[in-house]
């Protein structure tokens, strides 16, 4: 059989209690192509759990596991400022099936820590499946080894089991990845940014808009320079979570350090963004102006529509974006997204029955379904992809792959996204 | 400390040298894992699958899956991507989760082919093990259930080369650079099982004149195709390009460490002498299996991070020939090191 799809009109009548099985990842093989890799193997490449645990300035990780989940972690895999902070404590097939190797990773630990010249500020342990059906207490394993080795020691949790599970690997470590800050003096005028590992993109309005308010201090995670500025992300007056995965680590804010936190989404439907950004200011209670930065994005997007309004676009999942979201805003900008590869959920299910009212003929189809073996690389009339998985399937058209590490938001997302789009079709006509 | 690496990284698992095996075969090859350890397979260890499509599959096991050992439910998503896309055959590959929970492979692959109706092997890989431990598992169990015992017996000319993988040739095109020797030419067709030969040319491996071996890992195999069929085989690794050898043969007169793996270090070790007679000399090295038959004295296996600083640093080699990866661990190491890749060591291709 060809590669399995529904569209968006078949969907949305079914509703999202009758998604296909297909959708659901649980209850099938899970195909492994290029398209799926970053996002079906918690450590395989960009942000997995490794990485992110290694996001608190001056850690080092010590994966312990064996040597197959340490794999993708060669040091000839990793970016260069990595390849110091990596160590394996590789299990043994008695290990894994007794846990005999628990008592040893306190002194692994600490081998660590008097082998390197620096002290760590944090070691993170990062441990896998084969703990996870142990049930092994990692939190107590850190506290003993922390205490033999002198650094505070932390756990991350590479337990690809528990994917949709309540706490899935990268929600854990974005808890994690905070728990070394501790209360202090509350600065008004400082918030916090969280829910990624790289920093939000210089142009993003946020930033401007976070000023116009009053705030001075504006601290992500991953523009730490040291561990010190690090720990003042407890004196934020709130945060602010931009991506979902990190509710966790804002309830752990507040209770440990009362630190509230206002959630906030990265959107690429105009009116949206607009909207959001009032109902910001208004659970804050400032007057937040973005009349020019809409204006911006407006325009970026009008200048496109005037040139290619009705260009077949597909749109991958692979990207920063939600894929339905993003869909549902070029849809509505009057371009044809014929195909999309996405993961569907409840959240994003009201997307695809907004798709499904302005073109009901869009096909779905799941990254991760054993059928997308078949699918038909490079065919159809597609003019353009967005997402890196968007395009290994259509691997000649020009594709915008926007998945940068550092993380587009709000109305500049949409005029750079749009001025992207316009490139890649002007690179490939040439002009 | 034992199992502790503070300068190098994993080495390939053997759940990446089963499917490089088996890789290309047109089999489903079922990584039974939750999804981490395909990652690794495809996104590191196999090559290959960036350039073409392969019927990887990740198990996705979850945790209730994995603590009450719901075989049955994996049965069923096997038996539902075999309707859906087809296959000459299933492959069932190990990894950590179903060696903690002590999955009975046997029981696994009779229930798997009773409801696919494709023949299924199972490779019971742990992820604790090296890739070569898990290929020779794979060359085995291949040969055992697709050449049938009726394919031997015939007065074919066909030269078999068992144990090409990218993981052993640091390459995904080794017939560009394959230099057959001379004792090994005039055959009319060569079964390169691994990197080209596909199922069918297995089914008729017992027909073969002779097999070549180029892995430690594919020995076994090869051993028992020559119980089965009288097939006889040889060592030796014909991929060294000649600018390679010819770096090789400059090393002439010089004590040299040659570390890879057994056939390859053991090729470079015979091009060395043969250009310098009996002056200097050649120790081999391997962080992967040593076969006492093709081994010869002084020549050393390492087994821990630990035992290779001491063992490099405290003789006094002039040349080492290893793998970039393995020079961060003997930063000290005075004389000349050689970089030769190693795939299943670094990831790096190529010389």
């Amino acid at each position: 059989m060809g590669a399995y799809f529904k569209t968006a009109k078949e969907l949305a009548e079914a509703g999202k209690r009758e998604i296909p099985q297909e959708f659901q990842s649980k209850e099938h093989l899970i195909y492994s192509s290029p398209a799926t890799l970053s996002f079906n193997s918690p450590g395989a490449q960009g942000f997995g759990v490794k990485r992110a645990g290694l996001a608190v300035p001056g850690s080092v990780m010590l994966l312990v596991a064996p040597g197959c989940c340490g794999r993708n972690t060669a040091i000839s895999a990793v970016p260069g400022e990595y390849r110091d902070r990596f160590f394996f404590l590789l299990q043994d097939e008695t290990d894994i099936v007794t846990g005999r190797h628990l008592p040893r990773i306190k002194k692994a630990v600490k081998e660590v820590v008097d082998f390197l010249e620096t002290k760590p500020s944090v070691v993170m342990i990062c441990i896998t499946c084969v703990d996870a059906l142990l049930g092994t207490d990692m939190e107590r394993v850190c506290e003993e080894a922390s205490a033999y080795a002198g650094v505070p020691v932390l756990p991350c949790y590479m337990y690809a089991l528990t994917r949709e599970g309540r706490m899935p690997p990268m929600t854990a470590v974005r808890k994690t990845v905070y728990a070394l800050l501790k209360p202090a003096r509350k600065d008004p005028r400082a918030v916090n940014l969280l829910g990624e590992f790289a920093p939000f993109s210089d142009d993003s309005e946020l930033y401007d808009v976070l000023r116009s308010i009053g705030i001075e201090t504006i601290r992500e995670l991953s523009r730490c320079k040291d561990f010190e500025e690090y720990t003042h992300m407890a004196e934020a007056n709130f945060n602010i979570v931009l991506n979902a995965e990190c509710r966790p680590a804002a309830d752990e804010f507040n209770r440990r350090l009362k630190i509230p936190s206002i959630e906030l989404t990265r959107m690429y439907q105009i009116d949206k963004i607009a909207r959001q950004y009032e109902l910001f200011g208004s659970a804050i209670g400032a007057q937040i102006d973005v009349s020019a930065y809409e204006a911006q994005a407006r325009a970026a997007v009008d200048h496109f529509t005037a040139r290619y309004r009705g260009l077949k676009v597909a749109v991958g999942e692979w990207l920063n974006a939600d894929a339905f979201e993003l869909s549902l805003a070029l849809l509505r900008e009057g371009l044809e997204v014929t195909d999309i590869f996405g993961t569907i959920t409840d959240e994003n299910f009201v997307y695809i029955k907004r798709i499904a009212g302005l073109r009901p003929g869009t096909r779905i189809y799941s990254n991760l379904s054993p059928t997308m073996l078949n699918y038909a690389c490079a065919e159809g009339d597609i003019a353009l992809t967005i997402g890196k998985d968007a395009a290994y399937y259509h691997p000649d058209c020009p594709n915008v792959p926007w998945n940068d590490e550092n993380k587009p938001f709000g109305f500049a997302g949409v005029t750079e996204l749009f001025k992207r789009m316009e490139d890649a079709l002007e690179r490939r006509s040439g002009r | 400390m034992r199992g502790l690496l503070k300068y190098l990284s994993p080495f390939a698992p053997d759940q990446s040298g089963a499917t490089s095996v088996l890789y290309g075969l047109g089999g489903i090859l079922v990584i039974c894992d939750a999804g981490g350890c395909t990652g690794n397979i495809c996104g590191f260890d196999e090559p290959r699958w960036f350039d073409e499509k392969s019927a990887i599959f990740s198990a996705g096991l979850r945790d209730m899956d994995a603590i009450l050992g719901r075989d049955d439910k994996l049965v069923a998503k096997l038996k539902k991507a075999v309707d859906q896309i087809g296959g000459d055959f299933v492959a069932l590959i190990g990894t950590p989760v179903p060696a903690v929970i002590a999955t009975d492979y046997r029981a696994l692959k009779k229930m798997a082919s009773q409801t696919v109706g494709l023949p299924v092997i199972g490779i019971e890989c742990k992820g604790t093990a090296l890739y070569d431990e898990g290929a020779q598992s794979a060359w085995c169990e291949l040969f055992e259930t697709f050449t049938p015992d009726t394919a031997g017996g015939t007065d074919s000319k066909v030269l078999g080369i068992i144990g090409m993988t990218p993981l052993d040739l640091s390459t995904t095109h080794p017939q560009e650079c394959m230099a057959l020797p001379e004792a090994l030419k005039g055959y009319d067709d060569l079964y390169c099982y691994g990197m080209g030969a596909g199922l069918e040319e297995v089914g008729r491996a017992g027909c073969a004149a002779r097999n070549l071996v180029v892995s430690p890992a594919a020995l076994k195999a090869a051993r028992d195709l020559q119980k089965r069929f009288g097939i006889p085989y040889e060592t030796g690794y014909p991929f060294f390009t000649e600018i390679e050898k010819e770096r090789f043969k400059a090393l002439a007169g010089k004590k040299v460490l040659v570390i890879h793996q057994q056939m390859a270090a053991n090729e470079i070790r015979s091009i060395i002498e043969k250009a310098g007679g009996s002056k200097g000399s050649v120790t081999c090295g391997t962080w992967f299996m040593q076969d006492q038959e093709v081994m010869r004295e002084g020549d050393v296996r390492f087994t821990t991070e630990e035992k290779f600083r001491e063992y490099v640093l405290t003789s006094d080699f002039d040349v080492i020939i290893g793998d970039p990866l393995l020079r961060r661990a003997i930063k000290e190491f005075k004389g000349t090191y050689m970089e030769l890749s190693h795939y299943a060591i670094s990831g790096y291709e190529g010389m």
